[in-house]
């Protein structure tokens, strides 16, 4: 089964690689399937105060700072509690937060925050520029073995506190993916006066300025509990209301396995259960009393990474053989039951900055891919039907991100058995799958990116990115080096008006398709599914589920 | 079964009893003595199998993410991740030795805080499903040693059935019928013995049915001895035959038997976590192995190892109860 989420699975390369980049905190409009659990008006009143939530999620962080922990389920687990400076809106633009305005300097490297003077953290400590400068600190401490967080914000030099409500960021060199990173919960900002204390204990309880607060903390395969801060009042303005949560609290509950999740949804043992698979939330979408709730996660689709520096798929008429001979799409809707729509382009359309004009360039024809297939000389046959080029089979080697991948993996084999095309399913354990990744012994990886923005190409597609044992595991996995899109990337990371940047990235992504460097699948869907009664939900721009506007109609 | 235990013989100390006294203190030595051999047999096997499983562990442990160098080289450090491989396993036996589990790489937090903090969970749900076990099977075999062919025949079957049943489905389908559809039991965040019920009987169900059969087994083959025939003569009842005498008979395989499930039931708890979002050692453990996490594994390992030696231990002497002929030497058979 195809987990709903990114790939964030703790441990495995690719997986790990599916959090490195910027993701941007925004609130996605909800698209609800069934049920009649959309919105306040839905239940045709204003939105009510008090009650629980109680919420299953199928993973748990290693570790809840998500300063530290590079995980999906620790930037869920963290957002309740943790506020960020700025906030990004579902169309990318960033909006005040705990900063009330910020200017940058001309050159790209010197931000400056003005910050809002009446915010407290639960401990009773006050937010100023010091908790700032001690959060960003904190971030890139070496002690601080940051998995995600410091690599977000590589740019960083320096932070001062210019006053108490002034404070002042240097970078190493102009970053347009910064005020993105400071969005996401990974820059969220602790109490200054817990950061000073062990690794371990943040891993367990951390305390912010956000709408919720822990008393318990997390405990490890079990969950979470959250009571509300009834002093809250600084939500960001697309929150969509304001002042403290509707809810008193809620008490997240680690279910690791689907079908006991699903089961203690429909059975009213929990209100909600994240992270739900395909067939479930088919059914989920059917069942009276049920609303499913869902949003593609931004950033790169589900696809297959090739190895465009070595081996047959070095050849782009070979690549866009494979991307025209297999119809990517049917094979999609069959093994997720019609559930994640079918990707055109590297990233998924609700990602900011999302190009959609190469579409068409995605479409399945097989003619065409015999053709090219023909020209690029691999024109005999063998004895199993696969094609040859001096002797040689047209053999491609697919490394496994997760052996979740089999049902698809399986079908995409047999598609392109018809064209002539040999793929090797290789599922490796993960000291192989590092080894091979950073030697470039393979010639397809496949994993999904999740990611906010369009910066997310850059992490994917950029040559100082690409895996090498030198540089360590790195997300270039279609070890793609172009120095056109090199040149594009630095412009767009000069670039200080959104607008030029998104334009700057729709030209990656036109390179991207023009060059075949991806073969995209699908776009994973974060979904949130919830008895009707559940109301005012919603997703972050990371595609986790948003849980500060939620209330319960009964 | 504490009476079936006790001597028949009359109370006192003479010079009889504490021989047998004296004997079985070195029966516990002697296999207390050996159990640190497998224990540290256990920690060696453990720490060459992560070593020779492919990739260096600094990179399997950052492989999350793209780090600088600089923490790289601090995670190395920390855990001595560059000394020579000899060095690094003599200096985990040290610490081992003193009780020092260290730090778990990927937790980031002392490993006997980590496993503290699931052991309980977990022995009690083992401690659950060998009582239920005991208990279970020791019915089962009772009831079903009847001469009648299709008695044995029913129990036998449905027995091999529950057998290969694989243990989530049983899990998922103790769930769907009594949490689900029926509200019994509650499926999750459940603690106390309202929540130990469901896994119980899932982690129990196999091992009852085995055990039972090789309890009935022996229960049928000591019917055809001949004290059978003379404590019929002298007007026993049927059950109490069987529970004071022939069981007795039957139990020596039945408990070697148990005290082998025992020391498997840690790793079968993990399945059983999972589908029942229980707090556990198994799914702990199912995470270190993934991460490699080699601090936990070695703790775990030696944990299991533990309870292993002492069920084997407790194994022993009660064999050594049970039956008067595996005294002689001091060496149960």
């Amino acid at each position: 089964m195809h987990s709903a989420t990114p790939r964030t699975r703790t441990h495995r390369p690719a997986a790990l690689a599916a959090g490195v980049t910027a993701l941007l905190t925004t609130l996605v409009t909800a698209c609800s399937a069934g049920g009649s659990g959309d919105g306040a008006t839905a239940a045709g009143g204003p939105p009510r105060d008090g009650g629980t939530l109680r919420l299953a999620v199928a993973k748990e962080p290693e570790c809840l700072d998500p300063h530290q922990s590079p995980t999906e389920a620790a930037r869920l687990l963290s957002r309740p509690i943790l506020d960020s400076l700025v906030h990004q809106t579902a169309k990318g633009a960033f909006e005040p937060w705990l900063a009330k305005s910020w200017t940058i300097s001309p050159d790209g490297r010197t931000y400056t925050f003005t910050l809002r003077d009446d915010v407290a953290f639960t401990d009773g400590a006050k937010f100023d520029a010091a908790a700032v400068v001690a959060n960003l600190n904190h971030v890139v401490a070496p002690a601080t073995k940051s998995l995600l967080a410091s690599s977000l914000i590589s740019a960083y030099k320096s932070a001062r506190a210019v006053d108490a409500h002034t404070a002042e960021v240097t970078l190493k060199q102009p970053d347009s993916g910064f005020l993105g990173a400071l969005a996401l919960p990974n820059l969220g900002i602790e109490s200054p006066a817990t950061l000073k204390g062990s690794a371990a204990a943040l891993c367990k309880k951390i305390v912010g300025t956000g709408p919720f607060r822990t008393t318990g903390g997390l405990v490890a395969q079990k969950g979470i509990d959250y009571t509300k801060n009834p002093a809250y009042d600084w939500a960001p303005k697309s929150a969509g209301h304001t002042g403290p949560a509707h809810l008193d609290g809620i008490k997240v509950q680690i279910v690791p396995d689907n079908a006991s999740r699903s089961g203690a949804l429909t059975s009213g043992q929990v209100d909600a259960a994240t992270g739900l698979d395909p067939t479930s939330t088919k059914t989920l979408a059917k069942t009276p009393g049920f609303a499913l709730h869902k949003t593609s996660f931004p950033g790169a689709n589900y696809s297959y990474w090739p190895n465009t520096a070595e081996g047959p798929l070095a050849d782009v008429s070979v690549r866009k053989a494979l991307r025209a001979g297999i119809d990517w799409s049917t094979i999609d809707q069959r093994v997720n039951f019609g559930q994640y729509p079918s990707a055109k382009g590297p990233l998924s359309t609700t990602t900011p900055g999302y190009d959609g004009s190469q579409a068409s360039a995605y479409a399945y024809d097989p003619a065409e891919a015999a053709r090219l297939l023909d020209a690029a000389g691999w024109t005999g046959r063998d004895a199993k039907g696969y094609r040859t080029k001096n002797g040689k089979r047209l053999r491609v080697e697919h490394l496994w991100s997760d052996p979740s991948v089999t049902n698809l993996a399986v079908q995409i084999q047999a598609a392109a058995k018809k064209l002539g095309v040999e793929f090797v399913e290789e599922n490796v354990d993960g000291g192989t799958f590092v080894k091979r990744l950073l030697a470039g012994d393979y010639d397809i990886i496949d994993t999904s990116f999740s990611s906010p923005g369009p910066d997310v190409l850059r992490v994917l597609f950029g040559k100082e990115n690409i895996p090498t044992p030198a540089r360590g595991v790195s997300n270039n996995m279609a070890r793609y080096d172009n120095p056109a899109v090199e040149q594009l990337f630095t412009q767009a990371r000069h670039a200080t008006d959104q607008k030029e940047q998104f334009r700057l990235y729709g030209e990656v992504q036109r390179h991207i398709t023009d060059d075949a460097a991806v073969l995209p699948i699908y776009s994973p869907v974060s979904t949130f599914a919830a008895r009707t009664a559940v109301q005012g939900t919603g997703f972050t721009a990371d595609g986790s589920a948003d849980l500060y506007s939620i209330w319960l109609a009964s | 079964m504490a009476g079936l235990l006790t001597e028949a013989s009359a109370p006192g100390t003479t010079a009889r009893e504490r021989t047998r006294r004296s004997r079985l203190l070195r029966l516990v030595l002697a296999r207390a003595a050996g159990s640190v051999a497998v224990l540290w047999g256990a920690v060696t096997v453990a720490f060459l199998l992560i070593q020779l499983m492919p990739g260096s562990t600094v990179d399997v442990l950052l492989a999350r993410s793209s780090v600088t160098p600089r923490v790289r080289a601090e995670i190395t450090a920390q855990y001595h991740l560059d000394d020579p491989l000899f060095i690094q396993y003599l200096s985990y036996l040290g610490r081992i030795a003193r009780g020092d589990f260290g730090d778990s790489y990927v937790l980031r937090q002392p490993v006997w805080d980590a496993v503290g903090a699931q052991l309980p969970d977990t022995l009690a749900l083992i401690a659950a499903t060998l009582l239920v076990t005991a208990a279970g099977s020791v019915v089962l075999a009772v009831l079903g040693a009847n001469r009648r062919r299709w008695v044995q025949s029913l129990f036998a079957g449905v027995e091999s059935l529950v057998v290969a049943l694989p243990p989530f489905w049983l899990g998922l389908l103790l769930l769907t019928v009594f949490s689900f559809t029926l509200h019994w039991f509650p499926t999750v965040g459940a603690s106390g013995l309202g929540g130990l019920v469901l896994p119980t009987l899932a982690l129990a169900a196999a091992p009852t049915a085995v055990v039972a059969q090789v309890l009935r087994e022996g229960l049928l083959r000591a019917l055809d001895e001949p004290f059978v025939t003379t404590a019929r003569a002298r007007g026993i009842g049927e059950l109490a035959l069987r529970v004071r005498h022939v069981l007795r008979h039957a139990l020596l395989p039945a408990t070697t038997l148990m005290g082998w499930i025992a020391g498997s039931l840690i790793g079968g708890s993990v399945i059983i976590e999972i589908v029942f979002s229980r707090q556990g050692v198994g799914r702990l453990v199912l995470s270190a192995v993934q991460d490699k996490d080699m601090p936990v594994v070695i703790a775990v390992v030696l944990l299991a190892a533990t309870v292993f030696v002492v069920v084997n231990i407790v194994v022993d002497v009660l064999q050594w109860l049970i039956d008067p002929r595996t005294r002689g030497t001091g060496r149960p058979a």
